[in-house]
């Protein structure tokens, strides 16, 4: 496929199926993914496969899904840097969203105020080094849809210099 | 190519050849990449293109204004700073980026992160035309009279600049960490 033109609703299924996500396909959309770019091959990320089966563990913090990829950068250097590999993770989820939905997987990317608190976030075993860049929502939707969709024209903010 | 294999296969470009580029490209990529990105909400992010030879030298002006009239950039030989100046304003053309401040930390994140995602989604679609870009973040051009120069308002943040072009060769990769080696699985527990 190109991505020049891919068309569709990239934003997610609303609703998941009961279905499971296999962590092996997670891995390999995530080896791709990792050829983000990111400054000084710092690749400040790391990733917290959360497997749902029974699907109570986000209650409250998340919608239902089969299954979560937390996805955390690195916050321990100086703000300039923090500020380029939150970038570089936002780069790395953009590649994994594309890969995913090539194989009909559904990805909802979303961010959330209790990404913040670290006492919420080291439950699932987030360190003081790290924090939550996003969590994605993972499974197959019902309604996944390539491209028979007509979304609504975005406007793009363009002026020249 | 797949997918997969342009993920794989793009590089930063920091050298790239006088091909020009077309505006119209451009801002049919960008409008493509818009319509890609994860975070869905129109307005949150804003572009500001230089591509004429005046407007890209305005832009590199601005961005060495700092440097130039530093301690330290006073100490190197006007020649010296004309070769830099001139390896930028010899890129064909920059996509600026900025995206809207919200009122909190968590509508600034999502409005960063949408750019972002955007941004590597043009940089994507570019390589697949050809074009080389640089995503650039240098402290060094961060300062108040380069904010000015590109027109940054008072509730927007800069995201980052990409120096665009067409390339004679791309440099090789280097190895990313598999993700093998940064990754846990936590197990959900049962009700």
């Amino acid at each position: 496929m190109k991505l020049s033109d891919l068309e569709g609703d990239m934003g997610g299924p609303s609703e998941f199926l009961d279905q499971p996500v296999s962590q092996d396909l997670i891995l390999e959309l995530l080896n791709h993914a990792v050829w983000a770019p990111n400054d000084g091959l710092r690749e400040p990320w790391r990733f917290i496969f959360v497997d749902n089966p029974y699907g109570d563990i986000m209650q409250g913090l998340q919608e239902q899904a089969p299954a979560y990829l937390l996805v955390l950068v690195n916050a321990e250097s100086d703000q300039h840097k923090q500020e380029e590999d939150f970038a570089a993770v936002c780069c790395l989820i953009q590649n994994f969203r594309l890969l995913a939905y090539e194989q009909s997987l559904g990805v909802r990317c979303t961010l959330h105020d209790w990404m913040y608190e670290s006492s919420r976030t080291e439950v699932f075993g987030v360190l003081n080094n790290e924090r939550i860049a996003a969590v994605l929502e993972l499974g197959y939707g019902a309604n996944q849809s390539k491209g028979t969709t007509d979304l609504p024209e975005t406007q793009l903010h363009f002026e020249l210099l | 190519m797949s997918l997969a294999e342009l993920i794989r296969a793009r590089r930063s470009i920091r050298k790239c050849n006088s091909t020009p580029v077309d505006q119209e490209l451009v801002v049919e990529l960008l409008r493509k990449a818009n319509r890609l990105q994860p975070f869905g909400e129109t307005g949150s992010w804003r572009v500001v293109y230089a591509g004429t030879p005046e407007a890209r030298k305005r832009l590199v002006d601005c961005m060495l204004e700092q440097m130039s009239q530093s301690k330290i950039g006073k100490l190197i030989p006007g020649k010296l700073l004309d070769v830099f100046k001139k390896r930028f304003t010899d890129i064909p053309a920059h996509v600026i980026v900025m995206s809207t401040v919200g009122p909190d930390r968590l509508t600034n994140d999502r409005n960063y992160a949408a750019a972002c995602g955007m941004m590597q989604c043009f940089q994507l679609m570019g390589w697949e035309h050809g074009l080389g870009m640089l995503w650039d973040t240098e402290s060094m051009i961060q300062h108040e009279g380069f904010f000015k120069g590109i027109g940054l308002r008072e509730d927007e943040r800069f995201v980052g600049i990409l120096h665009i072009g067409y390339f004679d060769k791309a440099p090789r990769s280097r190895k990313r960490t598999p993700a093998e080696q940064k990754w846990t699985v936590l197990r959900g527990q049962s009700t």
